[in-house]
Order: structure tokens, then sequence, then C-alpha cells
């Protein structure tokens, strides 16, 4: 079975698409069989809902009078970055609030975020240079999302194909942006919701200028994200055993929904965003279809020991999604508890949702304008004697 | 019937051995939740009564003459829905598995009456969705 994406499309506009959330099309593999399966759905619907830390936004705040030209900018306390046009800021989701701000502990960018994208009003405050194009040296004001003209999302890596599972063999507790891990193996965390993510079936479908669920509006895929690593090593099914591609992904932050957007902090770490992305995979061969049926037995991640704070950490091994989410998983002959911090529950209501929009009409899919490099050394960076 | 009780003990009386007199005196069985009891300081824990009615306040009654203070309203666990993003890292943390992740759902679920208390669930959650309540 072949078929175009503009030809789904027409489908969508007349409603006789045929759409399912991944795990939907899971029990439908297994009820049927794959080949039955590929003939009944034209488009497969993915989801995921973690804490990312690579994400941020971009505001114009619109001209004061007298106009300013900013060199420092705090929203709610927090410093946005403002070395850009005289009015454009970028705020990062995992700045910390400065100290003398009173804030509460982990009170960060990704919180501010969240409260404009609820609709709230957050303090602004800030230092000019004054010149004859524009004199203010100071501004103090409010804003929201209604008040500024720009205001959109850009995560410079805001998917990851696979992640780690993280465990620590040490004796004290060690706090990672997977949250506390306990010692002598207390618990193991995973990070990726397993199949129904984005990013483990067919990178072909989708590329540079796909439409996506991002933040419960509309998005799309600007480019590799940072760390891209699509040479990361694979398992014969072709899945990647650790970390791999990454996206760069952009959206307007005033479409978006404060259930699917919102700021979280892991205690003696730090700041994250926890954003709800989905991507629409179009059935476009049978071969899609063996990619998107790949079930959590048969993808695996690494369990990486964080009880070592170096660039490269131990690894016990590979465990397999189906492994994590049974909430056990053996290392060294002995129980580990797992948990996620990345809910999976939410991941499965981003991929119906956007199964809905399709299935209404108000979604329709996208040709990608360019692809997602397949090949991207991935270098480290040694500290040089200067 | 079941009771939950907060005790906090005066130190001289740290030395009675309190669950053994309440199986022997009263057919009280007391399951420790939590304890903090040391030699010459002032002691807390959380009991889970379990025994006849009449008995369970014979027994209540009994240490409140030993000058131990008998909270019965005790300290809960509470989790705020709306805050809460089913994430679940609170349920690796949980050393009696109350918080856990519905097989299915992937929906969190807190049984309260097997949690202790020990509130490592709290800081552990980046959405600040639980609390203790008092």
């Amino acid at each position: 079975m072949e078929q175009s994406i503009s030809a789904i499309n027409a489908k969508i506009a007349n409603r006789s698409v045929r759409v399912l959330t991944l795990l939907e099309l899971q029990k439908r593999v297994a009820a049927v069989g794959l080949s039955q399966a590929a003939q009944e759905v034209d488009v497969v619907t993915t989801g995921t809902f973690a804490p990312l830390e690579s994400v941020g936004v971009f505001i114009n705040l619109g001209h004061t009078d007298p106009p300013i030209r900013l060199r420092s900018c705090w929203l709610d306390g927090v410093p946005a970055y403002s070395g850009m046009g005289a009015v454009d800021l970028f705020l990062g989701a995992t700045q910390e609030a400065e100290p003398q701000e009173e804030r509460p502990i982990g009170y960060g960018g990704a919180h501010v975020i969240a409260k404009l994208v609820a609709g709230e009003t957050v303090p602004l405050r800030a230092i000019g240079m004054p010149n004859d194009c524009y004199p203010r040296a100071t501004l103090e004001t409010q804003i929201n999302r209604d008040s500024i003209n720009q205001f959109y999302l850009y995560a410079p890596r805001g998917l990851y194909q696979n992640f780690v599972v993280g465990v620590n063999s040490g004796e004290e507790i060690v706090y990672t942006y997977l949250g506390p891990l306990l010692p002598r193996m207390g618990n193991a965390v995973y990070a990726n919701p397993g199949v129904i993510a984005p990013l483990w079936h067919s990178l072909e479908a989708i590329g540079i200028g796909t439409k996506i669920f991002l933040g419960g509006g509309i998005g799309f895929i600007a480019w590799e994200g940072t760390q891209h690593f699509p040479n990361q090593k694979q398992l014969p099914n072709h899945t990647p055993i650790g970390p791999a591609a990454t996206l760069a992904l952009i959206g307007d932050a005033k479409q978006m929904d404060k259930d699917w957007v919102k700021g979280c902090y892991f205690r003696n770490y730090g700041v994250s965003l926890m954003l709800g992305v989905g991507i629409p995979i179009p059935v476009v061969s049978s071969k899609t279809i063996e990619t998107l049926a790949l079930r959590d037995e048969e993808i695996m991640a690494p369990v990486i020991d964080f009880s070592i704070p170096r660039r490269v950490r131990p690894s016990f091994g590979l465990v397999s999604y189906a492994q994590l989410k049974s909430g056990k998983i053996t290392i060294n002959h002995t129980p580990v508890r797992t948990a996620p911090v990345v809910s999976i529950s939410r991941a499965e209501q981003v991929a119906s949702i956007l199964k809905d929009w399709i299935l209404k009409g108000e979604f329709t899919l996208t040709e990608p304008i360019a692809p997602i490099p397949p090949q991207r050394q991935f270098l480290h960076q040694d500290v040089l004697n200067v | 019937m079941k009771r939950r009780v907060n005790l906090t003990f005066p130190r001289t009386v740290v030395g009675v051995p309190i669950t053994y007199r309440l199986a022997r005196d009263f057919n009280v069985a007391a399951n420790i939740i939590r304890a903090q009891v040391a030699p010459d300081q002032v002691g807390k824990m959380v009991l889970e009564l379990q025994g006849d009615m009449d008995q369970i306040d014979s027994a209540i009654e009994w240490m409140r003459s030993l000058e131990i203070t008998v909270s019965l309203q005790s300290k809960e666990i509470v989790i705020d829905e709306d805050a809460c993003v089913d994430c679940g890292l609170c349920t690796g943390v949980c050393p009696t598995q109350s918080l856990s992740l519905n097989p299915h759902s992937f929906r969190l679920s807190f049984n309260r009456s097997t949690c202790s208390v020990c509130e490592q669930c709290i800081p552990a959650c980046p959405v600040n969705a639980i609390s203790v309540n008092l």
C-alpha cells in the first residue's frame, strides 16, 4: 500500500481519513495482523509529555514611549536575554529567579512561561542603553500574552529519540534532571514513554517543516535538535540503544494551553518545562506500519549509573521499555523499582487529541521541506590548556 | 476496628514497652507506621491500632495516664489532582509502594491506608502537587 501525503490530506478534507493513536494501532495489529491493520489506517498519532531543559520563548514587547533599547531584563524576577533587537527577549526555561527576588525555591523561566501561556500577567523590569534613538533608561511594567507582539516557543532540543535510565549505585542520594536517584540502586528512572513517543518510528516520514502538536497548540519541526546523534548504535530492528536523534521545535505560544505547558523543578538540580508534543505519522507505505508496530518489548534503553559525575558514566546494560513500564527491572540479579519522569497517561492523551483534530479536519499533514540529517558528528568539548 | 494515633512520649516514658503492653493488657495489635525514639529524648510514634473499639479506647486512656500525648488526628499525604501530571516520579521513592501507577492507565493512585507519611514523595514531586495536611 502506497499513498501520498496529499492523498491523505484529501481524505482529511472529506472526513474519510482513518486515524488511530499508536496504542490503538498496536491493539489492531495484535488483533488482525500487520498487513490487515495497514489497510485500515492513514495516520497514526504519537505523543509525549516530558520535562525539557533546552526550551524557551521569544517575546517582542512592542515599543514604549519614549522607547527603550534593552540591556537587561527580568520577567517575574527571572533574567531574560535581551541582546538582540531593542525590545526582543528570550526567556529560557531553566533560568532561575535572581536570589534577591525572593521567589519560591525552584522558581524559574519555565514557571514564567507557564504563567504567560495560562494568560496570567507577570511583572517586567528592565534597564536600557539610552541613546539618541532609545532615550529611556529603565522600565517597570506588567505584561501578559495579549499585551506583547510575538510570543513563540522555541525548543533547540524539544524531542529526543530514546533516552537513558538513571540509577545510583553510590551510598548517597544523587539529585539529577531525572529527579532524586536513591542510593544503592533504590530506584531507576526513565524519561521516554516508550513506543507511544514520536521518534521511535520512521524518521523518513517527518522532517523540517512537519506540522505537530506543541504545548496544546500547533507547532513545527524547525531543525535538527542540539546534540542530534542519529549515528547512535542500533538494534537489528533499527531502533537506537540510547539517546539518538533530536529535533528542534517551534510554535506560537499564544495558542498553547496551560495543561500542556507546565513549569517544574527537580530538587537540588533545577528547573525544567514539561511540554506536550505529538507528531502525526502518515502511513505512506507498508514499511511505515512495520516501524509503528514496534512494541515496548522490542525497544531498549541503557541503565546509566549517575553516582559518577563524569561525561562517560558506567552502564549496567540495556532494558526494554516493557520491563521499565512493568515497574521493576533486574540489575546484577537484584530487582530495582522503576518510575517514569515522563507522564505516560498524558503522552497518550496528546496522541488522542491530535487524532481528534485530524478527524475533525482541523489539522492537516505537511510534506517535510528538508530531511532530518541522517548523519552527524557528536563532538565532546575537551578542555584545552591555554 | 482500626485507628491511627500519633504518640508523643515524655523522656521518662521512653522506657515503657508500649506495643507489648497494648497487646498483653488490651489485646490491641499495634502496627508501627513510623517511630522516632531514643533513650532520654522525647519520642514520637505513629501507630495503627487494631482491636475491639472499647479496648482501643481503654488503651488510649491508659497511654494518656502515662502522660503520653495521644493525638487522633494524624498527618496525611494529600495529592493535588489539579497540579499532578501523573508523571509517576514519586512512585520510585515511596518505600511502602502506597504511591503507584495504574498498570493500564498509568494514572497515579495513592493508597492512604498503607502510607507511612514518610514525606519522601513531597520534595520528589516536580510540580509541587504533594503536601501533608495537619
